[in-house]
């Protein structure tokens, strides 16, 4: 006994494949010249040695050190993040050139002596009981490609911990991860615990089960769906936009 | 407990297996057999989140559910029911907890078999509570109160002794999100199976000595983190291909259980069921399109194919329109067991099985290695490799490999590009593994402990 599957399902993902590969989308993106081209390359691609090789080039020609982070390694890892976003790619390609990327600016921060400037910082965490922490970690890993500085406290951190971190690194966003109804609570303790130390930073907040009305329900809560909308949030912040303006755009339930 | 490895398949053809039907059986004290001809529902449930605080709230909660579930068994009029209560971590680091939710369980339980001669069991599963917050800790004071726990529910009244193991978990994490063949074939495939092998001869003791039936384990941590961070058909997060692969290998893992003394009924959440039981022959538990109340996946009929209990994985306890949602759910499952031991009774099982296997078979790569005659082709590939974990594993990952490749030829599984790409990237990646065991575990063992900071393969792993 056998069926014709069309006749009971449809793969919608094949269906809706585009004609252009990854990699030739991807080489729309790239810029003309050298070495620049093959530091995009390189970053698509996930290859540590040649984005190295690359700067390498670009400073020997001249180029200043940490102005190549801006010029070359941030718009190369964009094309990787945007195809991400277009729903091209997958994440694990965008894990290798996230490392691929931050190899080269390891490599211009050793050059130049000095660091770059980051776009901003964000406090990272899986609430207290919580082990979940592959969301947190994919958050993470996307919020360092789009060029912001994670501080990354791991998972099952407790209530005090997001709190005092918090008064510490003055990031302009936290995120927060829970899997479990028992455990999301953390981050209305958390939000009324910031509140009460006059801190009103946006909260992120994610993960298997966690909801928009849950997060509706304090203050300083976005809800965050999908682990790609911390860096759309993050950007929205640094052009601006204050906590009703993320949750026009967040809270879409 | 002596291990003996698995060699030879426990059916020598796929056609053989069926729902309902196990090579090697069990029976509960309250006269229910899992595998013994015919399916029944398994009930699983979790407290609501504000009972956690105290043990009189829990046990509480857990009295309930239990009466609700039995009332509405005997309502119903179905002849069998199974219970499964998975441990919140306070009940496993309190073993005295779940001993005594077990016991209260089993009470109302065996009131209702006295009065009704309904067919039940009680399964309990431990959480594995063997880590510290940034780190596994497989071996060590936590293992010794994880065994308590075991003692105590089995005392409590436990039929069913289970666990979900979590070894290898801490590569596994790392490796996932890179696409990393050889690191998930070490995860699962090795460390895994290390892990699994010696908590399960453990376990199996404290069965023996209490009588009660060491069931099995699931690779939740590992394979359904990959097949959760795949998602649906649109997700972006990991290729199906890959999580297939991940599944395949699981199995080589999970058998390391029943090579340890563990006689079933596997865990529902292990999907690899269908394989290990197409090498022991022992009777599964499986979840699937009753099972939405607790997650969404892209095989919700196949899962039916060859499975002895039939659950919902976990639902949280409340009120529904019709009832509890422990009641609904045991009537949803209750039904479909129904079904099935209606084609059981009238010859038509195999028709009944090859439909749902159908439904699901060409929906996604996953459920076209686990359509039954797929799993045990690579239960075939893992048995003949059977004395060597690390061989046998890889041989799961090939032949899975083989059999996706094979199937573009009659082209009903149709694959994105994406999934395409992924599969031939795992393919180059395993033909180039070594054949030497201990050269790619001393080369996995140095690899990771460079690159991976919570990695702690001497006390987890005793290398
Ligand atoms: C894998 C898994 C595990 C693994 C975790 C491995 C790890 N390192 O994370 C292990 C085996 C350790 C585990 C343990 C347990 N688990 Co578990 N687990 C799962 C499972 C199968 C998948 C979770 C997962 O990884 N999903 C994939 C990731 C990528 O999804 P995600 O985290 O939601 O993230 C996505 C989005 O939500 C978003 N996101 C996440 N965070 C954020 C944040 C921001 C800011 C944004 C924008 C987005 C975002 O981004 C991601 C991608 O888009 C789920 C099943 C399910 N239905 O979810 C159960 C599940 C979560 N587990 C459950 C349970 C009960 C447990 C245990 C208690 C079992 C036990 N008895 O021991 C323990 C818990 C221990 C503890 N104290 O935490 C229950 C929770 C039920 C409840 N109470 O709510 C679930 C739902 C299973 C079930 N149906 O019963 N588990």
């Amino acid at each position: 006994m056998d069926v014709d599957p069309s006749k009971i399902l449809i793969r919608y993902n094949v269906q809706k494949e585009k004609a252009q590969t990854p990699e030739e989308l991807a080489a729309e993106q790239y810029p003309k010249t050298e070495p620049a081209k093959s530091v995009y390359r390189a970053i698509f691609e996930g290859e540590e040695d040649d984005v190295v090789e690359g700067l390498k080039k670009a400073i020997d020609a001249g180029a200043n050190a940490i102005k190549l982070i801006d010029d070359m390694l941030m718009p190369g890892m964009k094309v990787v993040t945007d195809l991400y976003d277009e729903g091209i790619i997958f994440l694990p390609n965008v894990m290798m050139s996230a490392d691929a990327m931050l190899a080269g600016i390891e490599f211009c921060k050793e050059k130049s002596g000095s660091a770059p400037t980051p776009k901003g910082k964000v406090v990272c965490h899986v609430a207290e009981g919580d082990v979940h922490d592959i969301g947190k970690t994919i958050v993470a890993a996307l919020l360092r490609a789009a060029g912001y500085e994670v501080v990354d406290l791991g998972r099952d951190v407790p209530v005090d911990e997001v709190v005092a971190a918090v008064k510490a690194e003055k990031p302009m966003m936290i995120t927060g991860t829970a899997l479990m109804t028992t455990t999301m609570y953390a981050f209305k303790e958390i939000n009324d615990r910031l509140l009460e130390a006059g801190i009103k930073v946006p909260f992120q907040c994610g993960g298997g089960a966690v909801n928009q009305d849950f997060v509706e329900t304090y203050e300083l809560g976005v809800y965050g769906e999908e682990a790609a909308h911390a860096p759309q949030m993050a950007d929205m912040i640094l052009a601006g936009k204050g906590l009703e303006q993320l949750k026009d755009n967040f809270h879409m339930h | 407990m002596t291990v003996k490895r698995y060699t030879e398949m426990a059916y020598t053809k796929a056609d053989d297996m069926l729902f309902g039907n196990a090579k090697y059986p069990v029976k509960t004290k309250l006269g229910l057999e899992v595998g013994a001809g015919y399916v029944t529902a398994e009930v699983n449930y979790a407290p609501r989140p504000d009972t956690g605080q105290s043990k009189e709230k829990l046990v509480s909660e857990y009295r309930r559910l239990t009466t609700d579930i039995m009332a509405r068994a005997v309502q119903i009029g179905f002849p069998s029911i199974s219970l499964e209560t998975e441990h919140v971590q306070q009940m496993t680091n309190n073993p005295t907890w779940g001993g005594e939710i077990a016991h209260v369980q089993k009470t109302i339980i065996e009131e209702y078999n006295e009065e009704y001669g309904i067919k039940c069991a009680l399964r309990h599963t431990p959480g594995d509570i063997r880590e510290e917050r940034d780190y596994l800790a497989l071996i060590g004071p936590k293992y010794d109160l994880l065994m308590e726990s075991f003692e105590a529910v089995a005392d409590g009244g436990a039929d069913f002794l289970s666990i979900e193991t979590m070894g290898g978990k801490e590569v596994l994490d790392y490796a996932i999100l890179r696409n990393d063949m050889p690191g998930l074939i070490y995860s699962i495939g090795c460390l895994g199976s290390i892990d699994m092998t010696m908590i399960w001869q453990d376990i199996a003791k404290i069965a023996q000595k209490k009588g009660v039936i060491p069931a099995g384990d699931t690779d939740c941590s590992q394979a359904n983190t990959a097949m959760f961070i795949a998602g649906g058909l649109l997700d972006k997060n990991l290729a199906h291909t890959l999580a297939i692969i991940a599944r395949t290998i699981s199995a080589a893992r999970t058998l390391c259980g029943y090579e340890a003394g563990a006689k079933g009924p596997g865990k529902d959440c292990g999907y690899e069921n269908t394989i290990v039981k197409s090498i022991a022959g022992v009777p599964i538990a499986q979840e699937g399109k009753s099972a939405t109340c607790a997650h969404a996946d892209v095989m919700g009929n196949l899962t039916m194919q060859c499975c002895d209990l039939w659950s919902n994985e976990s639902v949280e306890y409340h009120g529904e329109f019709g009832g509890t949602s422990v009641q609904c759910w045991a009537q949803t499952l209750s039904m479909d067991a129904a079904l099935m031991n209606v084609a059981l009774n009238t010859g038509n099982g195999k028709l009944l099985r090859d439909m749902m296997m159908l439904s699901d078979r060409y929906r996604d790569p996953q459920g076209y290695i686990l359509a039954y005659d797929n799993a045990w082709k690579v239960g075939n590939a893992i048995a003949k490799n059977g004395n060597d974990l690390y061989l046998r594993a890889k041989a799961a990952a090939a032949e899975t490999v083989n059999l996706l490749n094979a199937s573009k030829a009659e082209g009903k599984l149709q694959m994105s590009r994406f999934e395409t790409n992924a599969l031939a990237d795992a393919e180059k990646a395993i033909n180039a593994l070594t054949d030497e065991t201990d050269k790619f575990m001393s080369d996995m063992l140095a690899k990771y402990k460079s690159e991976i900071a919570v990695f702690k393969p001497e006390e987890n792993y005793k290398f």
